[in-house]
């Protein structure tokens, strides 16, 4: 593996109106890497993914991705970039060969290529039948099937998920884990956003852990494991600052008194 | 037609590589834009439609009524014996209508707010993104435009002879062009300016606003003013018009075809008609699209909106008045329910609020419609009646819309809840949203217009209106037991009533008739108003206890997938 990060975070610093929700983030992410992406509600993660994939422009701080400075060109970094968004947004009055088509071309895709990898991808991940379905009436896995293959559709080097498994039977999330392991081996970089942390705990090979606009920790699993706690769930709860277990739950039982 | 407008856009590709835009990239985001339109109504009704044996309108129906329209404002043609009168009148009403359609049915198109998660994480740029939006719309209102302008393009011809009609044409792409133009521009600086919560509202309002002055002008234009002193109108002489873009479309076909009385000033106005469609679309790609998605982005991020600190939960003035008049829990629900929900559904707004304005507009069509007289002999012969009365009992068309739309909902899924939970009685849900309906928006209203009709008429109307509020309250009860089925806002918007819901309302249109009568024909005994006020408050109260008694047998379920 190069040493020459694919993602550099230097100095991030988020604002809404006066509200601060990202303090200095610095991070340098390498090829290859899978980076768990973990903290409560409201830290910051998904504006940091946002910054990310260009939705949001205006921020402080640099981020440069494949040496390339985000501010300066995003287009140029879109191309090299995935994104399965969180809230299933999608046009479901098209079908998925539509869709998929209509997102390829926006890379800049050819034809003969670009159908065929489509119908690859779809069968591999089990709508062939539906290929030319219209998307209103599929179910919520399945719509989160085609939104993950449009997040690969342009082969990127980067791919941003987040909560990419939600609405997904047993089967589709181990096909989407090994899914994630084999994108990684091939050189991909993987940014990997779930509040599931055991899902996190085994698929990412480093975690940060972001808290009120902070990243206050980064490292393996087995790292973090030594230094706090036995799983990631404790690591984070201890993290993040929740209270002396059962404290919540007492408050809650009390309020029926 | 779809692949026709595409290659109709694709003749302006290398104007618009100039601009920065990825025509390749464009052409296919309208491609599957426009696809998308078409498959539009079928997701609109859906399959529920088609399992209730509802039909979605024709879009033939549709075509026809908009060509009726272009059929009625091209009256206005006729107008020709003065300069510019009759083209300028067509034409504003063609832009106003155009500017209309634009903004109710597209402002959800311009912010698609999906386009943030579908678009934008692709190397798409700004500037291709703000004019595929701009052509998207460009596109869907050709159409309408085309409908609207035929009949126009046909009596142009009789009126101006043959060479007026090509001419025509180009003026019709020249107001839509400039109808779109104007739009997005109200829309850019709408967005630049304020939240997108407010930009809703504001887009909301607007529509409402719209559609009651179509209706006001329908119906009172023609009783407020005489149609004889339109003739010697001459539009140059007001200086206001140089800044009014219809003037500039009517002066192509007043400088070309009546060159003997037009001056250099129409052809001024002429040419700024043709270049300005021109500059507008130069403009949106070059100084308004750069940054547009970054203001989106900003409006659409905004929408979680952050709650600064923790809100106290204190008990307001609608708790207080919830409390008051509906004390049984499960009624209270209901009421503040519905109380909530209707101040903040924009549907629901949409279609209720026009009802407010609609009452005065119908009293004003139907008492001054005394012929020969001046407007001020009119209003004192309205005086002199008692169509007040009339005026009272025309406040029920505000409960009748308020109880048609109630129960519907396009969130009309949230309303699982009311199956899940153990409400043995949901007739007293019902009796809280109609106390609420009553309090929030029936009272006001009739206490703004009792006292415009107090100050009118004089006090000695005190009398009738109370007693016609109280029976105006049993009447809308008798209105909801028979049109509202459903819990509040916790149906589909159905497309339209069926016949059968037709009948009920012919029969309760002639009761209130009966009603309002009865009432005028009573009126001349003051006392005997004052003392019927009496059985009435009973008849109400009887009426409340047994409305709240229906059973879940009296209520249609939407069935939840």
């Amino acid at each position: 593996m190069t040493n020459q990060p694919i993602i550099q975070i230097k100095n991030l610093q988020k604002f809404y109106d006066n509200k601060q929700v990202l303090k200095n983030i610095n991070l340098d992410v390498y090829p290859g890497q899978v980076i768990g992406y973990i903290g409560p509600n409201g830290a910051g993660k998904s504006t940091t993914v946002k910054i990310l994939t260009g939705l949001i422009p205006d921020f402080v701080g640099e981020v440069t991705v494949d040496g390339i400075n985000l501010s300066e060109n995003p287009q140029e970094i879109k191309k090299l970039m995935g994104y399965v968004p969180e809230n299933a947004e999608i046009y479901d009055v098209l079908t998925p060969m539509e869709y998929l088509d209509f997102i390829g071309k926006l890379y800049g895709m050819e034809e003969p290529l670009l159908s065929d990898r489509i119908e690859k991808l779809l069968t591999a991940f089990g709508l062939a039948d539906n290929i030319n379905d219209r998307m209103d009436t599929f179910s919520k896995g399945m719509k989160q099937k085609v939104l993950l293959t449009a997040g690969i559709i342009n082969n990127p080097k980067i791919l941003i998920l987040d909560e990419p498994l939600s609405g997904l039977d047993a089967n589709a999330v181990i096909l989407v884990k090994e899914l994630i392991m084999r994108l990684s081996k091939e050189g991909k970089t993987i940014f990997y956003c779930s509040h599931m942390m055991d899902v996190v705990e085994k698929v990412s090979d480093r975690i940060l852990l972001i808290n009120k606009g902070q990243i206050i920790a980064d490292g393996t699993f087995e790292s973090l494991k030594q230094n706090y706690s036995d799983t990631l769930e404790q690591v984070f709860s201890k993290l993040t600052g929740r209270e002396e277990s059962g404290i919540e739950t007492d408050a809650i039982i009390n309020a029926f008194v | 037609m779809d692949k026709l407008l595409l290659k109709f856009v694709g003749l302006f590709n290398g104007l618009l590589q100039k601009t920065g835009v990825d025509t390749f990239q464009l052409h296919e985001i309208l491609r599957v834009k426009l696809l998308m339109d078409n498959r539009r109504p079928r997701t609109a009704f859906g399959n529920r439609a088609a399992r209730s044996g509802g039909k979605a309108p024709s879009p033939i129906l549709a075509n026809l009524l908009i060509m009726f329209m272009g059929l009625m404002i091209g009256l206005a043609l006729f107008l020709s014996f003065k300069p510019l009168l009759g083209q300028t009148l067509y034409f504003s009403i063609f832009m106003m209508m155009m500017a209309l359609t634009l903004i109710s049915d597209f402002s959800s198109v311009i912010i698609d707010s999906r386009d943030q998660f579908i678009i934008l994480p692709r190397p798409v740029n700004d500037r291709t993104v703000a004019m595929s939006r701009f052509l998207h719309v460009t596109l869907y209102i050709s159409r309408i435009a085309f409908l609207l302008g035929i009949p126009g393009i046909l009596i142009i011809g009789f009126v101006d002879g043959w060479a007026a009609t090509p001419l025509f044409f180009i003026q019709i792409i020249e107001a839509t062009l400039l109808s779109v133009l104007l739009v997005n521009l109200v829309y850019f600086v709408l967005i630049k300016a304020v939240s997108a919560q407010k930009f809703k509202d504001i887009i909301n309002y607007v529509q409402i606003t719209f559609s009651v002055s179509l209706f006001a002008i329908y119906y009172l234009v023609p009783r407020l003013v005489n149609v004889k002193s339109l003739k010697d109108i001459d539009v140059l002489s007001h200086q206001w018009v140089y800044f009014w873009p219809p003037v500039w479309i009517s002066s192509l076909n007043e400088a070309l075809l009546h060159s003997g009385r037009s001056n250099s000033l129409i052809i001024v106005f002429a040419v700024l008609g043709l270049i300005l469609p021109i500059i507008g679309i130069w403009f949106v790609a070059k100084v308004l699209a750069p940054g547009f998605n970054k203001k989106l982005a900003i409006v659409s991020n905004a929408d979680g909106g952050n709650i600064d600190g923790k809100k106290q939960h204190k008990t307001d003035f609608r708790d207080k008045i919830a409390n008051w008049l509906a004390p049984d829990p499960i009624e209270n629900a209901g009421f503040k329910i519905t109380w909530k929900l209707a101040t903040r559904t924009r549907d629901f707004k949409m279609k209720v609020y026009p009802a407010f304005a609609y009452v005065p507009i119908y009293f004003i069509y139907f008492t001054f419609n005394g012929k020969g007289e001046t407007l001020s002999e009119k209003f004192e012969h309205v005086r002199n009646s008692s169509t007040y009365i009339f005026l009272i009992y025309l406040t029920t068309f505000v409960l009748l819309s308020i109880l048609q739309n109630v129960s519907q909902s396009a969130k009309y899924k949230s309303a699982w809840v009311y199956y899940t939970l153990p409400i043995d009685q949901p007739g007293k849900i019902l009796s809280g949203m109609y106390k609420a309906i009553i309090a929030v928006y029936f009272l006001p209203y009739c206490l703004v217009i009792g006292i415009i009709t107090l100050v009118i008429w004089g006090p000695s109307t005190l009398n009738d209106i109370i007693l016609a509020f109280i029976i105006s309250i049993i009447y809308g009860m008798l209105m909801a037991l028979f049109t509202v089925k459903g819990l509040p806002f916790s149906k589909p918007v159905m497309v339209k009533a069926g016949s059968g819901k037709m009948i009920v309302s012919f029969i309760l249109l002639g009761l209130i008739i009966i009603l309002g009568l009865g009432h005028k024909f009573l009126a001349r005994w003051e006392t005997v108003i004052w003392l019927l006020i009496i059985p009435m408050l009973l008849i109400n109260w009887i009426m409340f206890r047994q409305y709240k008694k229906q059973s879940w047998d009296a209520i249609e379920l939407a069935d939840i997938d």
